[in-house]
């Protein structure tokens, strides 16, 4: 199979993922009925600034009401209010496929907008900034971390790795930011409560960048060290087991110095199946992010998640799972072409 | 594996086996404890019922926090009394006493004082008069309230009850008559001027409780006797139940949260509760997994392919973002959070159970099997499942703590099962009520901690049987 071929087989993989989730999260509100409701929160929307515009060219109180009736049907028609909800089934998909998402109920944007795709627009790269930044600490913590203590095998180093390893995973991400507010923001006051700037936030740039960073660090923290455990794990055990091919004895044998062995030898061949493995983490890292960010109040998406639940508004819930299937799929798609890169087997077959 | 014997012996050599045993003990023990002790409705009935902890004090630390700061905070007194110590006639009345006494042996204010009455009962058309009277170690008297009991409708007939089902709760500290008392009481014993305002600025339980030290108050240590005095018309009339709760600092093993609720108690109940999701989600998931794993793996075909096709786009999908958006749409419902747990759980199981039983079918103690006529289900369950039964098993406690992790993460989220108490619930209502951010750490630590600790406790059991299940594994330790 040709690399094109491969790349788009696995786009068309994922692609099939976002349909399903696409296709099976609108079928549950229809069926429920919660798409009625959402639709008629549209409805009602439309009305309310309809109502305000027409009211200053129609002074006839009966008139108005008329005409506002007619643009009601005329909705209730557009929104497919009048079909069932499994024959509007196509047009809701297609108005999230084009981020059409509706409005919020009490959420606003932080200019005010209620419109769900303002909302999630502005805060989208909050998020990305968010994952990102852990993303490639977590890279570099584990390749040279889990490396260090594969060289060393039962070494202090090599144990305390897996004994961490094996708390993280047991250790919510959640609670993990908290006692990090508890002990960095309350008692040792050396880091802001949550929130991405200051209140007002620095007008200087410069200061402005390092206000953000302030922030940014016990999120970060507390996001590398819940998920940077199983992380070194994995490259640690994956480098071990490439070490003892004969492989490498054979480089050792010519006689060529160890840190080359190391990293022409070992790594670049261990590289491909910790990147699976990264990948495969990926979903327990994307939930991690959502939950912290609702800790420290960062202004991301998964904090709107926080703000969804506690208004009820069904919507934004749609939405929010809908565009995280689309980062992570995403994502995905970027490591397996990651892949595709570091794994010269994949190329030449 | 050769026999149950070997599996056993050899999972039990792991250090951390035994101790995953062990803190599986500790886990099942309290679980065990809370069941026989607590009724099973107790989140509807207690825990999410304010008006059961109404007497409890808000916010207060675990007791042992003493034992640690030296400087000793009060503990949280109620003293009951059911029968008055004293009876006289006085005039047109009888006047029954009931008397407590209370020693203030630190240097502490109460951080409250609520008198609570319970069954009242009388005989005349005249309601009893009742007076709450405080006798300070200076042998000092304030009058703290005056109650007039509801006096009978015509319809009633005596005796008349009152109380009974709803008892009278009178927070003293929150009386606005009692400033005017006491700043009398400020001039009269100290000759000190403060306003009534000042007083309530100050805080009642200060003046009560306390003697003036350079312009502010310091606790006057020594003991209390408070008196609630009944001036009855009828010989009869009485106070079924007096109690007198004086607000702590500190209060029972874990605490207290911001409804006064017992933390110890909540902590307790979410023993089972986390058991119940763990197991739960793991055997159902487990089973779900392995017969789909085992079918699709043996029987091949098109049945193959749709369980594959299915496992890999519910491997790949996001789980959070899905379990917020299907526990949100169905309802915040404990079962419903497990069915959805379990739904996530089995596909990733299915495909590894698959590649075992392709390489087990493979074996020529199958053909053979298949050469003499065995069924299908026959060759199923007894050729291929026994051998990838310990990894099942493997996987079944490796499925534990994830879901408990998962239940609390949606409990935090605000989607937990509000009537039933769980870890995650408790730091949600923490995290809410910013214990986070003043510092209320005995409503922080211990949830999380037990949290960590059950999925703890499965995370070493898994890892005890890894070399067990995995013979490769078995060179590296």
């Amino acid at each position: 199979m040709g690399l094109g071929r491969k790349l788009a087989f696995k786009a068309i993989s994922l692609a099939i993922v976002l349909a399903v989730v696409l296709f099976l999260t609108v079928m549950i509100i229809g069926a429920t009925g919660i798409s009625d409701k959402i639709l008629n929160g549209m409805v009602q929307e439309r009305l309310r600034t309809m109502r305000q515009e027409l009211a200053r060219e129609i002074k006839d109180p009966e008139a108005l009401n008329r005409a506002l009736e007619k643009i009601r049907e005329d909705l209730i028609k557009s929104y497919g209010l009048d079909r069932p909800w499994y024959a509007r089934m196509p047009d809701m998909i297609w108005r999230i496929v084009t981020l059409d998402l509706g409005v919020s109920k009490t959420v606003t944007s932080f200019s005010g907008s209620n419109k769900i795709s303002d909302i999630i627009l502005e805060r989208f790269p909050n998020t990305i900034f968010l994952m990102v930044t852990v993303l490639i600490i977590n890279f570099v913590v584990s390749l040279f971390v889990g490396v260090r203590a594969a060289t060393r095998p039962g070494s202090f180093l090599d144990r305390s790795i897996s004994l961490f390893s094996s708390i993280s995973y047991a250790l919510p991400t959640w609670w993990l930011g908290m006692l990090m507010i508890l002990v960095f923001a309350f008692y040792l006051r050396l880091f802001p409560y949550g929130g991405m700037y200051s209140a007002p936030p620095p007008t200087d740039p410069l200061m402005r960048a390092l206000d953000l960073i302030w922030h940014l660090c016990l999120p970060v923290l507390t996001l590398v060290i819940a998920t940077s455990g199983s992380w070194i794990y994995i490259t640690r055990s994956i480098v071990i087991t490439t070490a003892q091919e004969d492989f490498v004895d054979v480089a050792r044998a010519k006689g060529l110095p160890e840190r080359l062995v190391l990293w022409r030898y070992v790594i670049r061949v261990a590289a491909p199946p910790i990147l699976t493995n990264l990948m495969l983490g990926l979903a327990a890292y994307l939930g991690g992010a959502i939950l912290t960010e609702a800790v420290f109040s960062w202004p991301g998406m998964g904090l709107l998640y926080f703000e969804a639940i506690m208004s009820v508004d069904e919507a934004l819930i749609l939405a929010l799972t809908y565009i995280y299937t689309l980062i992570y799929v995403v994502i995905r798609f970027v490591l397996e072409v990651l892949y595709i890169i570091v794994d010269p087997r994949v190329r030449y077959t | 594996m050769s026999s149950r014997r070997e599996f056993f012996s050899e999972f039990w050599a792991s250090k951390t086996a035994k101790v995953g045993v062990l803190f599986l003990a500790i886990v099942v023990f309290f679980s065990l404890y809370t069941v026989a002790t607590f009724p099973l409705d107790y989140g509807t009935r207690y825990w999410n019922n304010p008006k059961y902890w109404a007497d409890n004090p808000k916010l207060a630390m675990p007791q042992w926090v003493n034992f640690f700061t030296g400087n000793n905070l009060l503990l949280h007194r109620m003293i009951t009394i059911s029968a008055p110590q004293k009876m006289y006639p006085s005039g047109a009345y009888y006047v029954k006493s009931y008397e407590a006494s209370f020693d203030l042996d630190v240097d502490q204010f109460p951080t409250f004082l609520t008198l609570k009455l319970e069954s009242v009962s009388f005989f005349s058309p005249k309601a009893p008069a009742i007076v709450f009277l405080v006798t300070r170690p200076d042998n000092r008297t304030i009058e703290l309230s005056k109650i007039t009991v509801e006096p009978p409708l015509s319809t009633e007939e005596p005796p008349y009850v009152r109380y009974v089902d709803e008892p009278r709760r009178l927070l003293v500290s929150g009386e606005p008559q009692l400033s005017i008392t006491l700043s009398d009481f400020l001039l009269k014993a100290y000759n000190l001027s403060f306003e009534p305002g000042q007083v309530a600025y100050i805080g009642y339980e200060k003046v009560i409780f306390g003697e003036p030290c350079y312009g502010t108050f310091k606790p006057l240590k020594g003991k209390y006797l408070f008196t609630v005095l009944l001036y009855a018309k009828d010989a009869r009339d009485q106070i079924g139940k007096v109690t007198i709760v004086l607000g702590g600092q500190v209060y029972g093993f874990m605490g207290t949260d911001l409804l006064g609720r017992d933390l110890a108690q909540g902590l307790l109940f979410g023993f089972p509760v986390a058991l119940l999701i763990g197991f739960a989600t793991s055997v159902l998931s487990t089973l779900i997994g392995a017969v789909l794993g085992i079918a699709s793996g043996y029987v091949g075909g098109r049945l193959d392919d749709v369980i594959q096709r299915i496992c890999d786009v519910m491997n790949n999908m996001p789980q959070l973002p899905l379990l917020i958006f299907l526990v949100f749409i169905f309802g915040n419902k404990l079962w419903i959070i497990v069915a959805v747990l379990v739904i996530f759980g089995w596909p990733s199981l299915a495909i590894v159970v698959r590649s075992m039983v392709l390489q087990a079918k493979s074996s020529s103690f199958i053909d053979a099997a298949i050469s003499i006529g065995a069924p299908r289900w026959w060759i199923m369950a007894r050729h291929i499942f026994p051998q990838v039964a310990p990894f099942i098993l493997a996987q079944m406690i490796f499925f534990t703590p994830a879901a408990i992790l998962s239940e609390a993460a949606l409990s935090f989220l605000g989607l937990g099962d509000p009537s039933i108490p769980t870890w995650g619930q408790i730091l949600e209502q923490g995290f809410h009520s910013g214990a986070v951010f003043l510092g209320h750490w005995w409503w922080i630590l211990p949830p999380g901690l037990l949290i960590v600790f059950s999925a703890v406790t499965f995370v070493l059991i898994a890892l005890g049987l890894e070399p067990v299940v995995n013979p490769r594994l078995r060179r590296w330790r």
